[in-house]
This record gives C-alpha cells, structure tokens and sequence, in this order.
C-alpha cells in the first residue's frame, strides 16, 4: 500500500517534506502569534515574478523570489511601524501589482507558458537538489532563530510597549523574523507554489493551535502535523494523481476543519473526539486503494494521444500503453501528473514526439529513475518544416508533423523496430499490426489527396487558431493565409494588432471559413468570422485526437475529419469528403 | 515609614518627531503615595509614563526617577489569545535582570511564582493568559511589574472595563503596594476615580493641576483637563468636591 514512496522522485519529495517541516512548522506557529498569516500570503504571492524572471533567464527560482521577498519583507516591515490598517491595504497592493506584473512578465517578455502553472502551484515532483539545501539550511537557521530569539518575539507580539520598556530588543530580531517567513514562503514555493504555500505555512499551524495552548508543545505538535500532512499529502497525490501542491493544500485544509469540529465538539465531551479521528480513518483509508499493474506486457509511455494511437495499433494486445495526454488536452500547456512519473518508472518504452512539443517529457524520464529506452520519433522524418527560431518551444523543426500521413508512416516503422527491441519474443505481433496499419496510412494518404483535389488551388485558403498545419498544407497543396496564434505553440497570445490585421487578410484573400482547433478556445475563432463574414463552425483536430466517439477519435479518422472539414470550408459549405474505408 | 521622593518632574516637556505632546509637567511622587493621573484621552497620560519609563527622552526640563519603574499597561492591548500562561507572562518581567536571550533561571521562576502569589494569583500561574479574567489578567500584569523589583509602578488604565468585585481587589491590591513603600501612578480619565488617591496630577496636552484632590479637582481644572466639555455635576454645579459615595472609598493605606 505504501508503494508510491519506492519512487525516486516521491521519496525525494518526502525528504524535502521532512527537511521543510522543521521550518515550517515553527515558523507556522510565530506567523499565527504575530498575525503574519496575510503577510506571508501576500510574500510568497510577491515572489511570483521573481521566480518568472529566474525561470525566464536560468537562474535558481530562490534567487528570484528572495530578491522579491526580501524587497517586499523591508518595505512591509518598514510600513508595519505605521497604522495598521494602512499596512494591510499596501500589502494588498503590494500583492496584487506583484501578481500582475509577474503575469506580464510570464506571458508578454518571457512566454513562460506551461511553467506559470508550476510556478503558481508548485510542484513537489520535479525537486532540484538545491531545494533540498535550501530547506535544509532554512531549517537549521530557523531553530537556531527560535532558540535565540523566540523569547522575543514572544514578548514584542505580547505586548509592544511592555517588551520596550522591559529592554526586550524589538526591532533587528523582528525584521529577522519577517526575513525568515519570507525564507519560509520561497522554500514552499517550489513545492506548493505560490498561492498555496500558506497550505503549509498558516494552516498547520492553526490546527495545532486549537489543541495546544503553550508554546514549545505547539510549535513540536506542529512540526509533526507539517511532515505528517506534507507526506500522506504527497501519497494522495500519486494515489489520486492529483498535483502534490493542491493535494496537501486540500489535506491541510480538511484536517483543519476536523480540528476544529472537534474541538467545537471537546466542549460538549471529548467522547466526540473517537468518532471523529476514526471517521478521518476511514476518509483516509477508503482513499487508500492502490491499482494493479499491467502484469508481463510490455509497458509503453507515449506523450501524445497520436503516437500512443500509433502504439496501440503496432502493439496490439501485447503491450501497455500509458497515454500522457488526454484527448483535447494542449500539449503545450501540459503539466505531468504523478501517474505519469509512476507509469513512466515501470516503462520499457518511452516514445515522445519530439521537436519542442512534449520536453517535459524529459524532466518526467529523469525524476521517475526509469531505465526505459526513450524514442524521440521526431528525430528522423522525411518530411520536415521549419521550426520557429524564437519562442518557448524553438526548434529546428515545425513539431506538428504528424500531419503529414508520410512522417507518420515513418513514426510507425519506427515504433514496430522499438518495440521489436524491447520484446523480440513479439517481433512477428508488432510487424504484422505494423504492415496492416501501414496500408491504412497509406489509404488515408490518397484519400486526403482526392479530397483536397476535389477543390480548386485558388479556393484552398486555411486560417486556423495556430500554426499546427503546415506539415498538411506542404502535402495537399493548401495555402495558408494565417492563423489566429500566429505561431506554432499555442502558449503564445494573439494581440489586438495581429487579429485586426488578419481580419484584413481574410477579407482580402476572400476566405470563406476559419477553422477553430478541438483544444483551443474558439472564441476569438468567432469573433473573426462575425467580423469578416467567414464561418467557424468546423472545428480541426490540431494538436490532439478527439475524445473517444467523437469523429476523431484515432489518428486516421482525425486526419479524415480534417480533410472533411476543410473542403467544407473552403467550398463555403456547399460539399464535403468522405474517405472510404476511414472514419 | 519616612517618605522619600521618587520620581521627580521640573518643566518636562516630552513628546513625538519634535513636537511636544505633554509641557509644563512639574510634580513628585513619594514612597508610599498613590497618585491619580487624570485626563482625556490623548491627555499625555501614557506619554508621561513613557517618559518616566525611560522610552522618551525629555524635550526639555528634568525626569528623575529614582529606582526601577515599570509600566502596567492596558489589558485589551495585550493578546488575549496568545499562546502564553499567567507564569509566562510575569516572568517577562524578569529580563531586565537576565537579559532577554536567555532562559529564565530556577531562581527566577520562584520569583515570579512569588509575585503571582502577592498579587493573589496563586494556584493559576500555568492558566493561560486569555482564560483569565480581566481582573485577574491586570494582576498578572501588576505580577510582572512587581517580579522587576520595581518601586515605581505606572497603571495604565487599570479600572477600565473591570467589574466591580475585581476594581475592589485590584483597589485593595494598589493600597498593599503603596504600603509596601512604592510609588503608584494610576492613569485614569474618570473623575471619580481620581478622587480615591492621595494626589492628582490632572494633565491636558500640559499639567493643569498637581496637589491632593479636594484642594484640586475644583470646576476650572476639570474643565480645563477635559478641554471645557465636563458635564454639569449635580448639586448647584458651584462647588466640585461634592463626592457621590463611592461603594469602596475606604482608608487609603499609603498614607496610614
């Protein structure tokens, strides 16, 4: 049952936990006493953009966010000498102007993509060994404060004037304090991120808080809640794969609530307490089941739903496909889940379509310590298109090559000879499902080419939401005015300028439909229909096959709906394509 | 016991980023004596007792205080849900002589349990501070200033909000540490408080008065303490010193 902790990566993350729990716990308790719960809320949320500029130039994410931090301690601390209701709304202020100029940062300077999401919410999967130091060190440095100076901050948050006239120094070992929260709220930030790093910081803290009336023994209690909290919370998300950050928040939070009802309880009889701790068991332990694995067949990791389409029809029955993503989910945007560095850890196979698309792949291969043989199918296509020199996702080539029914021809020889590798014992299985398959592409091939033949060149006008057709344009013979993303990751975002200009393109070039994508909003896809009088009601598969019974579904009814689509589209609806044989 | 100054004021004036808040202070506090400080809010009550305190230097004139003084602030400043016990509380008072960074020492305990017993509180030291009352909660307060060995006490408030079995003790409790050879200064705004002790120091933004409360609390300094909008007292309003009986004005133990 306890499976989930034999990972490389969530045991690293249960050693984090524990180094962090020291620090967190006993800052968690001097937070509440002085009223820092918003202070380091609005911190950790303050640090956002220095961990976008870290992210965006390469440097450690702590580097960034303690520079911001530490500004934002002084500037806080120093405000806090004034009124006190002056100080909230500038630490509000503060936190907001924070927030959104990381948000500019992230999305306008830097493309930050995918990345905003981790650095938000963290993610206690992908630990660098400098985050271990650093909780490490923060630890140490934390006892070392509270031994020395808890007295106080004690007495100061007691009673101000008091401390004062009885010689207790207030202002270095507060401004100490503030620093070592703003420590504290960095070193959450990689695993909880920002807006939930108050998940560790604050609500143990209060839990604790309703039981424990003294110091020492609420600071140990919460200590213990912290690393208690922090591993079953890091447990759950692997059982439940959900993100590590939110799953302890979610934890944190409910024993929190059960805390409290109890003690609300306690008031009336501690007999409440015994239902109330076994009820908790029982929550916790109807969470507790674990699936079964695969048994003997060979385990295969495919990133996109296109190549693990590809997989499943060479592998057949005799392998295990691990899908990463799912069908109308971005690959541009993904966050791997912690069931997909578990899949990953058993894999044999790991296959990735390559080019930019899926490079978090590479991040879940190494934390997940599999020894799994990892194919980059993009690596040797015959048909390439340019990749875009700048931007989140450069490369040398356009990743969206699947589209060309000849590279994915290519990608499933490829995947029958890795597979061959990996399991010769089924080397007759995977080249017979392979040859059948091959026919099919091969059929779909000339099929799309008919289709798009049916209409005339000069009426093949394609504007779509971003820049995922060029491998099928470059095949068909289709001209490609533009796209609404003007670019061939999705994580970039269209400003006003460019769509008004496009407007003009598409009243200029007379195009008749714009073509929304399955994974992307169509918004904007409408509103530049509405304007120039095109359609947008059929939508392509771009980056993702469509959900199973949808008419795309696999990779060769996808292709077909496309080809369909299309010559809808550029023949203002009058007529479609259907392929024989296919969808 | 022979009275011996304690603290002593010549012209003081105190106050905050360059302007006075508090001027024309002269008086003296004798061992033994209790002395009301009456006045408004923002008056310069808890102004003179950070100068007495040592907390603001002087901007003219002289403060003596000639033994340690401690400051007994107001309850409702203090947290009340703060994590600390009765005990904990009044061994704060003990930094002084240890030094703040340091553990308090067996001694040191036994002092504060002893201050906690001569201001009643024996048997609560380990309850903490918020389940106490608010009576209970300001002779902690009183406990930490005591276990300071201080011979200058400095209340501030300490009546306000009390009920009036725990005014009655805490009264009694003023009058023991009088007796003790200590000089008590009670701030208060209400008149009929300030009546009870032996001298009034009566203060608006400046002194108004100084002097034992019949000869002072006439209708021109009430007004001019409380800036002219003290009400009518009853009787034909010519003569202040009427005095409605108090339910606990009783001998004054500091000056027996």
């Amino acid at each position: 049952m306890f499976d989930p902790f034999q990972l490389p990566f969530v045991q690293r993350g249960v050693f984090e936990i524990l180094l962090l729990s020291i620090a967190l716990g006993v800052l968690g308790t001097w937070i509440v006493v002085r009223g820092l719960a918003f202070y380091s809320h609005a911190l950790a949320t303050a640090a956002f953009p220095g961990l976008v500029l870290a992210d965006g130039l390469g440097f450690a994410p702590q580097l960034g966010a303690l520079g911001i931090a530490a500004a934002f301690a002084v500037v806080v601390g120093r405000l806090g000498a004034g009124r006190r209701e002056l100080y909230d709304s500038r630490t509000a202020l503060a936190l907001v102007g924070a927030l959104a100029l990381g948000v500019i940062l992230a999305s306008d300077v830097f493309h930050s993509g995918s990345n905003i999401e981790t650095l938000l919410f963290g993610s206690l999967l992908i630990l660098e060994p400098r985050d271990l130091i650093f909780g490490g060190v923060l630890s140490v440095l934390v006892v070392v404060a509270n031994l020395l100076l808890g007295r106080s901050w004690l007495a100061t948050g007691f009673d101000p004037d008091g401390a004062r006239s009885l010689g207790v120094p207030a202002l270095l070992p507060d401004l100490i304090l503030l620093g070592l929260v703003a420590l504290g709220a960095v070193a959450v930030l990689t695993a909880a991120g920002a807006l939930l790093a108050a998940a560790l910081l604050v609500v143990p803290a209060a839990t604790t808080r309703l039981w424990i009336r003294r110091m020492p023994g609420w600071q140990i209690a919460t200590v213990l809640l912290v690393a208690v909290e922090g591993v079953a919370g890091l447990w759950l998300s692997v059982e439940w794969n959900a993100p590590p950050g939110a799953a302890i928040a979610v934890l944190a939070g409910s024993v929190f609530v059960l805390a409290a009802i109890t003690r609300a309880l306690a008031g009336w009889g501690r007999m409440a307490i015994a239902p109330a701790v076994a009820a908790a068991c029982v929550l916790l332990a109807g969470c507790a089941h674990v699936g079964g694995s695969s048994g003997d067949k060979l385990a295969v990791v495919a990133t996109t739903t296109q190549i693990a389409d590809f997989a499943r029809n060479v592998g057949g029955d005799a392998v295990d496909v691990h899908q990463i993503l799912q069908p109308n989910t971005d690959p541009h945007e993904y966050e791997p889940r912690p069931s997909d560095v578990t899949a990953t850890a058993g894999a044999k196979l790991v296959l990735e379509s390559g080019d930019g698309l899926d490079s978090w792949m590479d991040k879940v291969v190494s934390e997940s310590g599999a020894d799994a043989k990892v194919v980059d199918l993009a690596n040797r296509l015959p048909v390439t298109v340019p990749g875009e020199t700048s931007g989140p996702e450069a490369s040398q080539y356009d990743p969206h090559w699947w589209h060309d029914p000849v590279n994915a021809e290519a990608a499933v020889r490829e995947i029958r000879d890795a597979m061959t590798a990996a399991d010769p014992s089924n080397r007759r299985t995977f080249e017979g499902n392979a040859t059948a398959y091959l026919a099919e592409l091969h059929r779909l091939d000339s099929g799309i080419q008919r289709c798009i033949d049916s209409v005339p060149p000069d009426q093949r006008k394609l504007v779509t939401d971003h820049d995922a057709f060029n491998y099928f344009a470059k095949r068909y013979g289709i001209q490609i005015v533009g796209a609404i993303i003007p670019s061939q990751t999705t994580e970039a975002q269209a400003s006003a300028g460019d769509i008004s200009r496009l407007a003009e393109e598409v009243r200029r070039e007379h195009v008749r439909a714009i073509f929304p994508e399955s994974s992307i909003n169509p918004d904007v896809a409408h509103a530049l229909a509405n304007q120039t009088g095109a359609i947008s009601d059929l939508t392509l598969y771009g980056d993702t096959l469509g959900p199973t019974g949808s008419n795309g579904a696999t990779y060769l009814t996808m292709e077909a709906a496309n080809a369909d689509a299309m010559v809808r589209g550029f023949t203002g609806g009058q007529r479609g394509c259907r392929i024989p044989g296919v969808g | 016991m022979a009275e011996a100054v304690l603290v002593e004021c010549r012209g003081l004036a105190v106050g905050y980023n360059g302007r006075p808040a508090l001027r024309d202070v002269t008086f003296n506090a004798d061992t033994g004596e209790r002395i009301g400080v009456l006045g408004p809010n923002g008056g310069g009550k808890t102004t003179l007792f950070r100068a007495l305190g040592g907390e603001l230097e002087p901007m003219s004139g002289d403060v003596k205080v000639l033994s340690r003084c401690a400051t007994v602030p107001q309850t409702e400043r203090s947290r009340l849900d703060y994590p600390v016990s009765a005990l904990d509380v009044t061994l704060m008072g003990t930094i002084p002589l240890r030094g703040w960074w340091r553990h308090p020492r067996r001694s040191e305990r036994a002092s504060a349990r002893e201050a906690l017993a001569a201001v009643g509180l024996d048997g609560l030291e380990s309850r903490t501070f918020g389940e106490l009352s608010g009576g209970q909660r300001q002779r902690v307060l009183v406990a930490r200033a005591l276990v300071q060995d201080a011979r200058v006490l400095l209340l501030d408030e300490p009546f306000s909000g009390m009920d009036v079995a725990s005014a009655q003790r805490l009264s009694e409790l003023i009058d023991r540490l009088a007796g003790e050879g200590r000089a008590v200064l009670v701030a208060t705004h209400d008149v009929e408080q300030a009546r009870r002790w032996d001298r009034v120091l009566c203060l608006n933004r400046r002194q108004i008065a100084f002097g034992p409360p019949d000869e002072v609390l006439t209708m021109q300094v009430l007004e001019a303490t409380h800036g002219g909008t003290i009400v009518e007292l009853q009787e034909d309003g010519e003569h202040v010193a009427v005095m409605p009986a108090h339910h606990h004005h009783e001998g004054g133990g500091g000056h027996a």
